[in-house]
């Protein structure tokens, strides 16, 4: 079920590069889109730290703004013990954003309206809750949680855990990639102007779903991190 | 087969159809109430926003998996043959 059928929607970038570099042509469309997020990423943190200053200016000052408002907010939630997350979740944070943003870039389509890559992020937030959780509470005071307050929860419990990474990357997925569509369906009814407002709107919903999507990872994170459960 | 097809387009038609009726009523309340707390705490309004937007992504995530059945209808129709 990939995001080929929204089209309609003028050029796309990814057969050109395949037709300009035929040894690429066995790779998914989608790997390329977010080949170019990484590399647009990569720059900007190159750009901003190539010569640093004290008083920031610039790429670095955005950055700074970013990865510091972001680190206060996950220190507010999970503690001291927020260190070793800190990384994932800026990092998960900025790629969501900017595939989400890099839909409205013509001939672009955004490598989180494909359901492949909201569900390889869910995955990773999903192995990290249990993987933390085991390395916080140890692995039976970890797994012990799953028959609390008593055993015959074990089925409910299970089915709670299954259902995070499931709705995480189907919430992505499903916002992006209808907007995509939106944004298409208008292009094909009048191609002047009118889906400007959508494609706004779709701005909009980006910031808010990586955002949501943060928010979610530090709320599963902090029931597995802190003491009392 | 074109009965398949027929049905397929009137149940993701109704799908999405009635599946933003809920997240639609359950966000206009979150966002009354929002406003409600907002205009009698204006100080507060920051923590306001913040989990009245959480809340919502959570309602929308309900029309969302309406808008996911409604597409696989429509493009990955495990039953069109």
């Amino acid at each position: 079920m990939s995001a080929e059928h929204g089209g309609g929607h003028g050029p796309e970038l990814a057969p050109i590069i395949k037709a300009a570099l035929p040894f690429l042509h066995s790779i998914p469309d989608t790997v390329i889109y977010t080949w170019i997020v990484m590399a647009f990423i990569i720059g900007v943190a190159f750009l901003a730290s190539r010569k640093m200053e004290m008083l920031p200016r610039g790429w670095q000052n955005i950055l700074e703004m970013t990865v510091d408002g972001l680190s206060k907010m996950i220190e507010g939630n999970l503690g001291k013990k927020s260190r070793k997350v800190v990384p994932l979740i800026i990092t998960f944070f900025i790629f969501i954003l900017c595939s989400n943003y890099s839909g409205i870039i013509p001939t672009l389509k955004p490598p989180t309206g494909d359901l492949n890559t909201p569900v390889a992020l869910a995955l990773i937030v999903f192995f990290t809750i249990h993987v933390i959780g085991m390395m916080e509470k140890g692995i039976f005071g970890y797994w012990k949680h799953f028959i609390e307050p008593f055993p015959l929860m074990l089925p409910l419990n299970i089915i709670e855990e299954l259902a995070k990474p499931v709705s995480l990357s189907l919430r992505l997925f499903g916002n992006v990639m209808g907007e995509h569509v939106v944004v298409a369906v208008l292009f094909m009814l009048v191609p002047l102007f009118v889906p400007i407002p959508m494609q706004m709107f779709g701005l909009f919903t980006g910031t808010i779903q990586a955002f949501v999507f943060t928010i979610l990872t530090i709320a599963y994170l902090t029931n597995v991190m802190s003491e009392h459960h | 087969m074109e009965l398949v097809q027929a049905a397929s387009v009137l149940a993701a038609g109704l799908a999405i159809g009635l599946g933003a009726i809920g997240p639609g009523i359950g966000q206009g309340t979150t966002a009354g109430k929002a406003i409600e707390g907002i205009a009698r705490q204006p100080e507060n309004s920051g923590d306001i926003k913040t989990t009245m937007i959480l809340g919502m992504a959570i309602m929308e995530s309900l029309a969302i998996y309406a808008l996911v059945i409604a597409l696989i209808l429509l493009y990955a129709n495990p039953y069109k043959g």
